[in-house]
C-alpha cells in the first residue's frame, strides 16, 4: 500500500511542471507558438537588463484570495474587479493612470490633448514598451482596442463606457506610429475610460473575430502583457504565476522589486486566514470583518482598510403596488437601522451610504440631508400612506386589506446579505412591515431581476460598483427603463433631468451642486435603501513593504512593493 | 423457532419492588443490574419530573399554546405516566416471568441489549427525540430572536446563555434544541421515504424477475451512478429551498441500496417452503410480498435505515456548507455548523457544540445500528 | 467472464447515455445561463443576446442536445464556458489532482480500515472492540468540512504558531510556491506534505465503514471449519489470525474499492473547497453555479462512466477473488 502510495506520488509529480529547462509548456497552439517567444524574449531582457544594485530587488511575494482571476488578462469582455485589477497594475497597462488624488496621469499614454469644442481626444503614446514577446506597442495597438471595445459582438460588458465614444473605425485615427485620435462627444470625466481599459496586443488578436475573443486562450491560458509583469503560468483554480518585467521602463516606475509574483486561489476564508498567519501566503486580499482582529492582532501582520466605491443596497421593485409609494421606501429605511448594521455585522468597516455616491468622492455632498434611523417617523410615514394595521395581527394592511409583507430576495452564499435580510426582517417587524427573506440561487436571481419582462421581486439585497466617473443613468434613467439595470423602475422627471445635463457637465465645479442637487432627489425617491459602501479589507506580512492600497484597488503600486531583504 | 431455554441465573430482576418504583421508577431495574431499561426509565422519570416543576408555568401556558407546545406537553405526561406505570408493573412481574419459549426476536433483544455501546447509542437517541419533542418548553430563548447587536454578538458560554451567542445575538443553546427538530426530521423522513421506495422495488424485482427485475434494477444502476450533487444543486435552483424540498430530494435519491439489499433477500427468500407454501395455496401476488416477504426481509433493512437517518444528517450538514442545506433563519444543525466556520478561531461555539451535536446523533445511531446488524444475524451472535 | 464484462459494458452504454440526456435537460432547466454572469453594468439588453448567440444559446434546447450528443459522440465536448478553453483540457487540468488524492485516500482508509477491523474482530465484545468502533465512528460521523477545518486549526495553525511543533503541514494548495525551484525528491517530498491533512480528512471518514465491514468479515471466516483445524493443529493464534483468516476475510472487503470510488468522488467536494485542492468537485459545482453548461455535461459524464465502472469492477473483483460465483 505504502509502495503504491509512493508510486503515486511519483507519478504526480512527474506529471505536472514542463521541460528540462524548467519551462512552462503549453499544449494550445496559440499558446505554443507564442510562449516560447515570451520565455526567450523575458531571459535576453534578463540579460541585458542585469537587477539594479539594491538591496529592495529580489524575492517572490505570494498572494491569496478567495476568488479566481476569472478573465485573466483579456482586457475586452472583462467585468470582474479583480481581473480588471491585474489587467491595470499587473500584466497590462492603461494609457493613463490616477494618482492618489483621483488626478490623470500619463502611463502608456505619455501625454494627450483635448480639443478646443471636446470632440477630440489626442494621445501621444510612449515609445520604449514592449509586448512581452518582443513586439512594440503602438498606436495600433491603442486603434485595435478601441475598435475591439466599442464593437457590439465582442459584447464588452461596460458598454456605458463608449455611450459618448464615435463607435467603430471613423472612432479612431492612428496619425503616426505613436500617435492617436479618438473622437467623442463632450462628457464629464472622459478620460475615466482609458484609466480602466488596458490595451491588447493587435499583433496576437488583431486577426480573431470580435466574437471569439471571449473564448480565445490569450485571457486565461497564456495571456502576453506589455506591464510590469510577465505571465509565466496559470493553473486554473489553484494558481497564476508572474514574473517581474526585467525591460520595464523607468519612465514607468522600472523593474519591479520583486522577482515574482503568485497569485492563489483559496476559496475557504478560515483556509486563507490560517495561510496568512502561518505565513504560507503574503498577502489576504478582502479577508472578512469577523476576521480583522486576528489579523491586526498578529505581530507579523499589517492591516489595512479603504473605502471603496462598491456599495450595498436593497433595491425596491416599484412596479409593486405595495412599494410604488415613496413614502413606503423611505419608511422601510428609515426603519432600518443601518449604522447598526455597520458596527455589528462589519465590525465597523463600512460607510453608511446615503446615496450612490461614495464619501470620498468630489461629487458626494458633505452637507448631504439623509433619512435618520426613526421607527415612529416611519410608522407615521407608513400611516399618511394609508398602511394600518386594521385587524391588529401586528402587520399594516392598506384600505383594501392587502398586507404590507415584503419579500426580500438575497443571493446563497452570501453571508452579509443574508444578514442584512434577516436584520431588516427582524427591525421592520417593530413597525408593522412584514419582511420574507428569501435566497435564491444567483443564476436564479440574476435572471428574476435582470430580465425586463420578469422582475419577479419585491426587494433583493446587491451590490453595486460605481466607477470614478459616476453615472447613474443606467440604474435610475427612464430612459432605460427597459435594460437589466433598471431594477428599481424608477420613473423619475426631476432625476431624468438631472442625469441627463451630469453626464455632458465637464467643470467640477459646474457640476458639484447638480450633483447636491442629484443626491437630495434621490433620498426623496429612495429607489432603494442605501446600506452602506464596503471598507475592503486586507492584511499582509511586515516582510512585505512599501503596499499602497486604496480606491483605486489594491494593486495599484504592485511594482513599488519590496520584501524587506532581511527576511528573504 | 424455540431456542434455548436462557435463564436470568441467580439475577434479580428488580430490586426494592414496587415501593421503590412508585417513587423512582427504574431505580429497581437499575439496582438489578439491567442498567439499560433501569437508566431508560429513570432518566425519563427524572428528566421529565424536573420539566414539569421546574417550566411549570411554560407547561401550564403550552397545553393551550400552538401545536407544537401542545405535543410538547403531552410528550411530558405521556412520558411521565409510562415511565411509572411500565415500572410498576415490571416491578410486580414475577422473578421468573419469562425465559420459557424464546422466539428468534427475543434472542435478538437479548444480544442486543448485551451490547452495552449499543444499548448506550439508543438511550441517546430516545432522549434526543424526547427532547426535540419537548424543546418549546426547554428553551431558554426564542431560536430567531435578535438580541442587541451592538453587545450580544458573539457572546462566549455564559449564565445567561450557557452555549453562547451567534451572529445575531440569538442563544446557541436554543437553535440548537429547535435545530434538532429540524436535523432529526430530516433524517427520519428522509430515510422513511427511501426505506418505503426501496423495500416495495426490492420486493417486487426479487419475486417477479423478469422484465419487472430488469427494468427495476437497470433503474437503480442509473439512480446510483447519478451524480447527486449536481441533481441537488440544479433541483435547488429551479425550486425554493425549503426543508420540504430537501427532505424529498434525499429520500428519493437514497432508496436504491435499500432496493438492492431487500431485492436479494427476497431472491433467496423466494424458495424457501413457506413462501412455495403460500403460492401452492393460491395467494395472491401482492399478498405474498406484503405478508410473506417483506416482513422476513426486514431485519437488514432496519439496519439499514438506522445507519441511514445518521447518515441523512451528515449529509445535510454537506448540503448546508454549498448554501444547500435548510435556508436561514430555520436553524438545522448543518447550518449552525456552516455559520459558525468562518468564525471558528474566535466563536469557536457556534459551530462546536451543533458538530458535536451532530457527531454524537450520528454515533448513536451507528451504534445501534451496529448493535442491530451484530443482534439480528444469528451468525454474529457469539 | 469476457463474455460477462462485455454484456455488462455494452449495457453501461445506455445508462451512461440515458444519465447525460436526463442531465442536459435538467440543468438546461435550470433558470439562468451562462451569460448572466458576464452582465456589468452597462450592458444593454442586444450585448446579452450578442453573446447568447456567441456562446450558440439562441438555439432551441432540443437542437443544442443533438448538437452536443453529436459532437460528444467524435469526442469533441466543446467549450467551457467559464475557463474559456476546450472542455477536455479542463478536465485534464483538474482529474489527475482528483484522482492522485482519491487514491491516497483510498489507499490511507483501507489500510487502517482493514488493521482495526481485524483487531475488533479478534477481540470481538472486548473494550478495545467498543472503543476503536466509537473512535472510527467519531470521525464518520463528523461533517467533513469540519473535520477538514478542525485538522488545518490543529495541524497547521496550532501546531505551527501556538504549539511550536517540529512539523506542521500546509492548509492548502498542492505544491508550495517555491516548488519549481525544487530539486525531484524534494518535489515529492512538497506534495506529500501538501497530501497530508486532505488524505487524513478523507481518509477518516471512509475507514470507519471499512472497518466495520473487515470486522464482520473477519468474524464470518474465523468461525469457519479452516479456522477451527489450523487452531487444533496448534498453530500460534498469531498464524492462525494473519496467515488463515485474514486472507479470507480480505475477499469481501477488496471488492468495496469499487463501491467506495463513487462515494469519494462526491466526498473530495467538501475537502478541495477547504484545503483550496484544485480538483474535479470544485470545478463541477463551480459549474454548476456558472451554467458552463458544457463543463458540467462532460464531467458528470465522466462521473457516471466512472460510477459503472467501478460497480462493474466491484462485481468482476468478487468473481475473481471467489471462486463460487461465476457468472454467465
Amino acid at each position: 500500500m505504502k509502495k503504491l502510495l509512493a508510486l503515486g506520488l511519483v507519478g504526480a509529480a512527474a506529471a505536472c511542471g514542463g521541460d528540462d529547462s524548467g519551462r512552462v509548456t503549453f499544449s494550445d497552439p496559440f499558446c505554443a507558438d507564442v510562449m516560447p517567444r515570451v520565455q526567450d524574449w523575458v531571459d535576453q531582457q534578463r540579460e541585458a537588463n542585469p537587477v539594479p544594485d539594491d538591496p529592495r530587488y529580489g524575492g517572490t511575494v505570494v498572494a491569496g484570495a478567495i476568488g479566481e482571476i476569472a478573465d485573466g488578462l483579456n482586457a475586452a469582455v472583462t467585468s470582474d474587479y479583480s481581473s480588471s485589477q491585474h489587467q491595470m497594475f499587473v500584466g497590462l497597462m492603461t494609457l493613463i493612470e490616477y494618482d492618489a488624488d483621483i488626478q490623470a496621469q500619463p502611463y502608456l499614454a505619455e501625454s494627450w490633448e483635448v480639443s478646443e469644442d471636446g470632440t477630440e481626444l489626442t494621445f501621444r503614446l510612449r515609445d520604449d514598451i514592449y509586448w512581452h514577446d518582443g513586439e512594440r506597442t503602438d498606436a495600433h495597438d491603442v486603434a485595435f482596442t478601441y475598435r475591439t471595445v466599442t464593437n457590439p459582438e465582442t459584447a464588452f460588458p461596460n458598454a456605458a463606457f463608449w455611450d459618448y465614444y464615435v463607435r467603430g473605425p471613423e472612432g479612431v485615427e492612428v496619425i503616426d506610429d505613436f500617435t492617436v485620435r479618438i473622437r467623442l462627444q463632450p462628457h464629464s470625466e472622459f478620460l475615466n475610460a482609458w484609466s480602466t481599459v488596458a490595451i491588447l496586443p493587435e499583433h496576437l488578436l488583431g486577426d480573431v473575430p470580435p466574437a471569439e475573443l471571449r473564448q480565445h486562450p490569450y485571457g486565461s491560458v497564456c495571456p502576453v502583457g506589455n506591464g510590469p509583469f510577465v505571465f509565466v503560468s496559470h493553473a486554473a483554480q489553484d494558481r497564476w504565476v508572474f514574473d517581474a518585467n526585467p525591460a520595464f521602463p523607468e519612465g514607468t516606475g522600472g523593474r519591479p522589486f520583486v522577482d515574482r509574483y503568485i497569485y492563489r486561489v483559496i476559496p475557504e476564508p478560515t483556509t486563507l486566514l490560517t495561510e496568512l498567519l502561518t505565513e504560507n501566503i503574503d498577502v489576504y486580499f478582502a479577508p472578512t470583518p469577523d476576521q480583522a482582529p486576528r489579523i491586526q492582532e498578529a505581530e507579523h501582520l499589517e492591516f489595512q482598510t479603504f473605502t471603496f466605491r462598491n456599495y450595498v443596497m436593497v433595491v425596491w421593485n416599484s412596479r409593486r403596488p405595495q412599494l410604488a409609494d415613496a413614502r413606503v421606501r423611505q419608511a422601510l429605511t428609515m426603519g432600518t437601522n443601518r449604522q447598526e448594521v455597520v458596527d455589528a455585522i462589519l465590525r465597523g468597516y463600512g460607510a453608511v451610504a446615503h446615496t450612490s455616491v461614495p464619501p470620498f468622492h468630489w461629487a458626494y455632498d458633505p452637507e448631504i440631508e439623509s433619512l435618520p434611523y426613526d421607527p415612529e417617523g416611519a410608522a407615521a410615514l407608513l400611516e399618511e400612506a394609508g398602511w394600518v394595521d386594521r385587524d391588529g395581527d401586528g402587520v399594516r394592511e392598506n384600505a383594501d386589506g392587502v398586507p404590507l409583507s415584503i419579500t426580500v430576495k438575497y443571493n446563497q452564499g452570501n453571508q452579509i446579505r443574508q444578514d442584512i435580510a434577516e436584520i431588516m426582517q427582524a427591525q421592520l417587524a417593530g413597525i408593522g412591515v412584514e419582511i420574507e427573506p428569501l435566497v435564491v440561487e444567483w443564476g436564479t436571481l440574476l435572471q428574476q431581476i435582470n430580465t425586463p419582462e420578469l422582475r419577479d421581486f419585491d426587494g433583493v439585497v446587491m451590490g453595486w460598483v460605481t466607477e470614478f466617473r459616476l453615472d447613474d443613468t443606467d440604474l435610475f434613467h427612464s430612459g432605460r427603463i427597459d435594460q437589466p439595470y433598471a431594477w428599481s423602475g424608477t420613473q423619475n422627471p426631476e432625476l431624468d433631468r438631472l442625469l441627463d445635463r451630469l453626464a455632458v457637465t465637464l467643470d467640477r465645479d459646474e457640476a458639484a451642486p447638480l450633483w447636491a442637487e442629484y443626491q437630495d432627489a434621490l433620498i426623496e425617491e429612495q429607489p432603494y435603501t442605501f446600506f452602506y459602501f464596503i471598507e475592503r479589507l486586507d492584511g499582509w506580512n511586515r516582510r512585505v513593504e512599501n503596499v499602497v492600497m486604496d480606491q483605486r484597488g489594491e494593486w495599484v503600486n504592485i511594482r513599488d512593493w519590496y520584501i524587506d531583504p532581511a527576511s528573504r | 423457532m424455540v431456542g434455548d431455554p436462557v435463564t436470568a441465573g441467580p439475577r434479580r430482576r428488580v430490586v426494592g419492588g414496587r415501593g421503590l418504583s412508585a417513587v423512582l421508577p427504574g431505580a429497581p431495574q437499575l439496582l438489578a443490574g439491567r442498567w439499560g431499561v433501569g437508566a431508560a426509565a429513570l432518566l425519563a422519570w427524572v428528566g421529565f419530573l424536573w420539566l414539569l416543576v421546574a417550566r411549570w408555568d411554560r407547561v401550564w401556558a403550552g397545553a393551550g399554546g400552538p401545536w407544537d407546545e401542545r405535543l410538547a406537553v403531552a410528550t411530558v405526561v405521556l412520558g411521565l405516566a409510562g415511565a411509572w406505570v411500565w415500572s410498576w408493573r415490571d416491578a410486580g412481574q414475577p422473578l421468573a416471568g419469562r425465559a420459557v419459549a424464546v422466539s428468534q426476536w427475543d434472542l435478538a433483544v437479548r444480544a442486543f441489549s448485551r451490547n452495552r455501546t449499543a444499548v448506550a447509542g439508543l438511550i441517546v437517541i430516545g432522549g434526543l427525540y424526547a427532547l426535540a419533542l419537548v424543546t418549546p418548553l426547554v428553551a431558554p430563548y426564542d431560536p430567531l430572536a435578535q438580541g442587541d447587536l451592538m453587545t450580544e454578538r458573539y457572546v462566549g458560554l455564559s449564565a445567561a446563555h450557557p452555549l453562547g451567542t451567534d451572529q445575531f445575538a440569538r442563544d446557541v443553546l436554543s437553535r440548537l434544541l429547535y435545530g434538532a427538530r429540524i436535523s432529526l426530521s430530516i433524517g427520519f423522513v428522509a430515510v422513511a421515504i427511501s426505506v418505503t421506495i426501496g423495500t416495495l422495488l426490492g420486493a417486487v424485482a426479487g419475486y417477479l424477475g423478469g422484465l419487472a427485475d430488469t427494468v427495476i434494477m437497470r433503474f437503480v444502476d442509473m439512480v446510483i451512478s447519478f451524480p447527486r450533487l449536481i441533481l441537488l444543486i440544479t433541483i435547488i435552483a429551479l425550486f425554493q429551498p425549503s426543508i420540504f424540498l430537501i427532505t424529498a430530494v434525499l429520500g428519493l435519491t437514497l432508496w436504491p441500496s435499500t432496493a438492492r439489499i431487500v431485492r436479494g433477500e427476497v431472491l433467496s427468500l423466494r424458495e424457501r417452503e413457506f413462501v412455495q407454501a403460500a403460492v401452492a395455496l393460491g395467494y395472491s401476488k401482492t399478498r405474498i410480498i406484503f405478508k410473506h416477504l417483506i416482513p422476513n426481509a426486514l431485519a437488514p433493512v432496519i439496519v439499514a435505515a438506522t445507519l441511514g437517518i445518521g447518515n441523512t444528517i451528515v449529509l445535510e450538514a454537506g448540503l448546508s456548507f454549498l448554501g444547500l442545506g435548510v435556508q436561514p433563519p430555520t436553524p438545522s444543525w448543518g447550518t449552525m455548523v456552516d455559520a459558525g466556520r468562518g468564525v471558528l478561531l474566535d466563536a469557536w461555539w457556534l459551530s462546536t457544540f451543533p458538530g458535536l451535536a451532530i457527531v454524537f446523533t450520528v454515533l448513536s445511531f451507528n451504534l445501534v445500528g451496529d448493535g442491530l446488524r451484530d443482534a439480528l444475524d444469528p451468525r454474529l451472535r457469539s | 467472464m469476457t463474455r460477462y464484462v462485455v454484456r455488462r459494458l455494452l449495457g453501461a452504454v445506455p445508462l451512461v447515455l440515458g444519465i447525460a440526456t436526463i442531465i442536459f435537460f435538467v440543468v438546461n432547466a435550470a433558470p439562468g445561463d451562462p451569460t448572466l454572469y458576464m452582465m456589468a453594468p452597462g450592458m444593454s439588453s442586444e450585448v446579452v443576446e450578442q453573446l447568447r448567440v456567441n456562446y450558440g444559446l439562441d438555439q432551441p434546447v432540443h437542437v443544442r442536445y443533438v448538437k452536443w450528443v453529436g459532437a460528444m459522440l467524435t469526442g469533441d465536448f466543446g467549450y467551457s464556458f467559464s475557463y474559456n478553453r476546450p472542455v477536455l483540457d479542463v478536465l485534464m487540468d483538474f482529474l489527475p489532482n482528483t484522482l492522485v488524492l482519491s487514491a491516497c485516500a483510498l489507499g490511507l482508509a483501507f489500510l487502517v480500515g482493514i488493521v482495526l477491523g481485524t483487531i475488533q474482530a479478534v477481540k470481538q465484545y472486548s473494550g478495545l472492540d467498543s472503543a476503536l468502533s466509537v473512535v472510527l465512528l467519531f470521525f464518520y460521523s463528523m461533517p467533513s468540512f469540519w473535520l477538514a477545518l478542525m485538522l488545518i486549526l490543529t495541524f497547521s495553525l496550532m501546531a505551527r504558531n501556538v504549539w511550536d511543533w517540529p512539523i506542521y503541514f500546509p492548509a492548502s494548495g498542492i505544491t508550495s510556491t517555491g516548488h519549481d525551484f525544487m530539486g525531484p525528491w524534494e518535489q515529492v517530498a512538497d506534495r506529500a506534505r501538501h497530501l497530508v491533512l486532505p488524505t487524513l480528512s478523507l481518509a477518516l471518514v471512509l475507514a470507519a465503514g471499512i472497518a466495520r465491514y473487515m470486522r464482520g468479515s473477519m468474524l464470518e471466516v474465523i468461525r469457519q471449519d479452516f479456522v477451527r483445524t489450523a487452531r487444533a493443529k496448534g498453530l500460534p493464534e498469531r498464524t492462525v489470525v494473519f496467515k488463515h483468516a485474514l486472507r479470507n476475510a480480505l475477499i469481501p472487503v477488496i471488492t468495496l474499492v469499487g463501491l467506495y470510488i463513487p462515494v469519494l468522488f462526491s466526498g473530495t467536494v467538501f475537502v478541495e473547497y477547504i484545503f483550496a485542492w484544485p480538483g474535479m468537485g470544485r470545478a463541477i459545482v463551480e459549474a454548476i453555479t456558472r451554467r458552463d453548461y458544457p463543463l458540467v455535461m462532460a464531467a458528470s459524464f465522466f462521473f457516471a462512466t466512472m460510477v459503472v465502472l467501478a460497480n462493474l469492477l466491484a462485481d468482476v473483483l468478487y468473481a475473481v477473488v471467489d471462486p463460487r460465483i461465476r457468472y454467465e
